[in-house]
């Protein structure tokens, strides 16, 4: 209603004036649908550090806060080489990473050459049971002062998800899950899926990212990056 | 009838009579003159029988001190000496609530637990048992001298003569103390060699001297010592305070099964913790919550905080995050909360300004964090916490270490890294590749992107480590960090993947 009475008021003086009204709408509301229309979209979010990444997400970056879901056909597939320029700036803020049971040894001197430091970075070990696993996941997503929460857990039910996307909420925390397997109707705010090159025929070295899923962009969308550094 | 009466009573001496005229007069003008001072009058003479019989009471129940001299802890340091005062002090408040600290002596009060103990015999007996113990344990001469009157000093020169002896009566306290060597009196050598050139052999000796010739001659405080031993000066006592500890318990009225329904009763018990510690300013960094069951031991909860506090939802969220995990092994009858532990409290200040950041930068934000790593420890156990850092060592399974959150030594740190690439996960066994065709194979086949990398380490160790590191890739998109051994049937292993 109120939006009516203000182009109203706002059309007779300036006859092009409802778009203007229209445009701060959309600049101001990130998470109105816009279509096919990415472009308009702002750059609120924090940038992946992938330039053919940037491009595909709604707000060109990371979301701020919420559960994101990375899908990986097996473990080691340079998932965490999409993240570090995320962990950078997470350390950068002074907030810590937190590490729930991942499922090899976390390496300390790749950190340290990827520039996180770690003494903001805290491990749950692996044989924490599954149910301690995600309740230490939601206290960590409601806590402020963990900026990443990273954790691998293959298989959880759709109202799990619910929950700590609502956790990841609360707390202005992003939570990143790890899993093999897409589930098709959860909650959370981003999913990304990551296939390897294919075979060694093709030349093309670089991994290819899916976008299944992101809040504010309405079809899957992929491009091809390359993950790891130049050898 | 109250007439006289009200005149039996206002003869008095000139001055005083009108001061107490003047008295009651005020209560005159209520209107009710004569009752007001027949009532009066009556009001002193209970006044003055419940004087007389206050001063009856107080002749027949003074205090007696029972005093205990310990002669060999002169020779520790002072710091000891009170230490093991302190301890002394705690056993002796098993008989007395009044004990007071002296140079190398202890002194209670012990009349008003005559009756309990049923005689001093028994006080004394269990004092002297705990004692003897305690010296036994601290390796100190098991001799201690003891004695009781009704005044502290006087109870303290008995001990120190070594008489042991226990003198009931006030009025006997003179001849008592007439007996003692000037010697047991704490002067220095000069008033000790005046005293022996005056002929004073004894404290009776020194009865029969003019008080205020002796005040001239060895000053007030000596003077005022013998009005103490005496009964004739106030006394004042050195208090010992036991240090604080809270405790406090609930009997439920039924079982109870579910902790869920304990926490209520958990809230109010910490509600009072929280009331103690303000009340002391004080906080906690430690405390123990039992929960008791019928022929059975009770189960203990150790609730620790990485930071002292006394913040009630804090404390709260912590014993709900141990009762969450606690499976209890028979039902509930009663709660128990104790504290021994205590720490001085540090508050926050605020920001002056409205929505302004706390003064001391971050200290918010790390408190709320301390309270979160304190609910993962509680739920998860603090080994199952870690940090990790990189230490400056070649071979790569001992780079990366791993510690439990709290311990954390830093000096162990490295800022310094391999400048090779390492990967991000390792493999915590290094897994052995197969040979497929000439081709290396993992879950595909494996091709080699750069290295070789040499490491040679912990040879004097015994496990002789020499490998050749390569990075390598999968046919499918995986990074890994594969190595050759240099001895032996040179196979290769997978080490880690980039991830």
């Amino acid at each position: 209603m109120t939006i009516i009475r203000n182009q109203a008021e706002s059309r007779s003086p300036f006859p092009g004036g409802a778009y203007r009204e229209i445009d701060e709408l959309i600049q101001g509301n990130p998470a109105l649908w816009r279509g096919c229309d990415m472009a308009g979209q702002g750059d609120h979010g924090r940038s992946t550090g992938f330039a053919q990444l940037d491009d595909i997400l709604p707000g060109r970056g990371w979301p701020d806060k919420g559960l994101m879901e990375v899908i990986t056909p097996q473990w080691g597939m340079g998932e965490l080489q999409l993240l570090i320029p995320l962990m950078r700036s997470v350390i950068e803020q002074g907030k810590w990473i937190l590490w729930i049971s991942p499922p090899y040894l976390l390496y300390a001197p790749a950190l340290t050459q990827a520039g996180i430091n770690t003494e903001q970075v805290l491990l749950v070990d692996q044989g924490t049971s599954c149910k301690d696993a995600l309740w230490t996941m939601e206290k960590a997503l409601q806590t402020e002062n963990c900026g990443l929460v990273l954790a691998w857990q293959n298989w959880l039910p759709d109202t799990v998800l619910r929950r700590l996307q609502l956790a990841a909420d609360s707390g202005d925390t992003l939570g990143v899950l790890f899993k093999h397997n897409v589930s098709k109707h959860s909650q959370s705010i981003m999913k990304l899926k990551i296939k390897g090159s294919p075979g060694e025929s093709s030349r093309f070295k670089g991994s290819e990212v899916t976008v299944v899923k992101a809040r504010g962009n309405f079809r899957p969308m992929s491009t091809r990056i390359k993950l790891y550094q130049p050898d | 009838m109250e007439d006289p009466d009200s005149t039996g009573q206002l003869p008095s001496p000139s001055i005083q009579g009108k001061a107490s005229a003047q008295v009651l007069k005020l209560p005159l003008s209520l209107g009710h003159p004569h009752r007001s001072t027949n009532k009066h009058g009556l009001d002193r003479n209970e006044l003055g029988k419940n004087g007389l019989g206050n001063e009856v009471r107080s002749k027949a129940k003074p205090n007696l001190w029972y005093a205990l001299y310990l002669p060999q802890l002169d020779q520790l340091p002072e710091s000891q000496q009170k230490t093991y005062l302190n301890q002394l002090a705690g056993l002796m408040q098993d008989v007395s609530s009044t004990v007071s600290f002296h140079p190398q002596a202890l002194i209670c009060e012990i009349r008003s637990s005559l009756k309990y103990f049923s005689g001093i015999d028994n006080i004394h007996r269990k004092l002297s048992e705990a004692i003897s113990e305690k010296l036994q344990q601290w390796q100190l001469p098991e001799q201690f001298s003891y004695a009781a009157s009704p005044t502290i000093s006087g109870s303290l020169l008995l001990a120190r003569s070594g008489h042991n002896r226990l003198v009931y009566r006030q009025e006997n306290l003179r001849s008592a103390l007439g007996e003692l060597s000037v010697e047991v009196l704490d002067l220095n050598k000069e008033q000790h060699r005046r005293l022996y050139n005056m002929g004073v052999r004894h404290l009776r000796d020194i009865w029969r001297l003019p008080s205020s010739s002796l005040r001239k001659r060895f000053g007030s405080h000596f003077v005022d010592l013998l009005n103490k031993a005496l009964g004739k000066a106030p006394e004042p006592t050195h208090n010992y305070l036991p240090p604080p500890a809270f405790t406090t318990s609930y009997e439920l009225p039924y079982e109870l099964e579910s902790l869920d329904r304990l926490l209520p009763i958990a809230d109010e018990l910490i509600a009072q913790l929280c009331d103690f510690l303000t009340q002391r300013d004080l906080s906690t960094s430690h405390m123990v919550f039992s929960l008791l069951h019928e022929k059975r031991s009770a189960t203990e909860i150790n609730l620790g905080l990485r930071i002292a506090s006394r913040n009630n939802e804090q404390l709260m969220l912590l014993l709900e995050t141990h009762f969450s995990k606690l499976l209890i092994p028979a039902p509930v009858i009663a709660v128990k909360l104790k504290v021994k532990k205590f720490d001085a409290f540090f508050g926050q200040s605020e920001s002056l300004l409205v929505g302004g950041r706390p003064s001391g930068s971050n200290s918010g934000s790390s408190n709320a964090l301390d309270q979160f790593m304190d609910q993962l420890q509680a739920r998860l156990g603090s080994e199952r916490l870690k940090n990790i850092c990189s230490v400056a060592e070649h071979c790569p399974e001992y780079a990366s270490q791993r510690q439990n959150y709290h311990q954390q030594n830093k000096t162990a740190m490295s800022k310094q890294v391999a400048l090779n690439p390492r990967p991000l996960w390792l493999l915590a066994q290094p897994q052995q590749l197969r040979v497929n065709k000439g081709r290396l194979y993992h879950r595909s086949n494996i091709s080699i992107l750069s290295g070789p990398e040499r490491i040679e380490s912990r040879w004097w160790t015994g496990e002789d480590i020499r490998r050749d590191y390569y990075v390598a890739e999968e046919s499918n998109g995986c990074r890994l960090w594969i190595y050759r051994e240099r001895r032996g049937e040179r196979n290769w292993y997978l080490h880690g993947l980039f991830s």
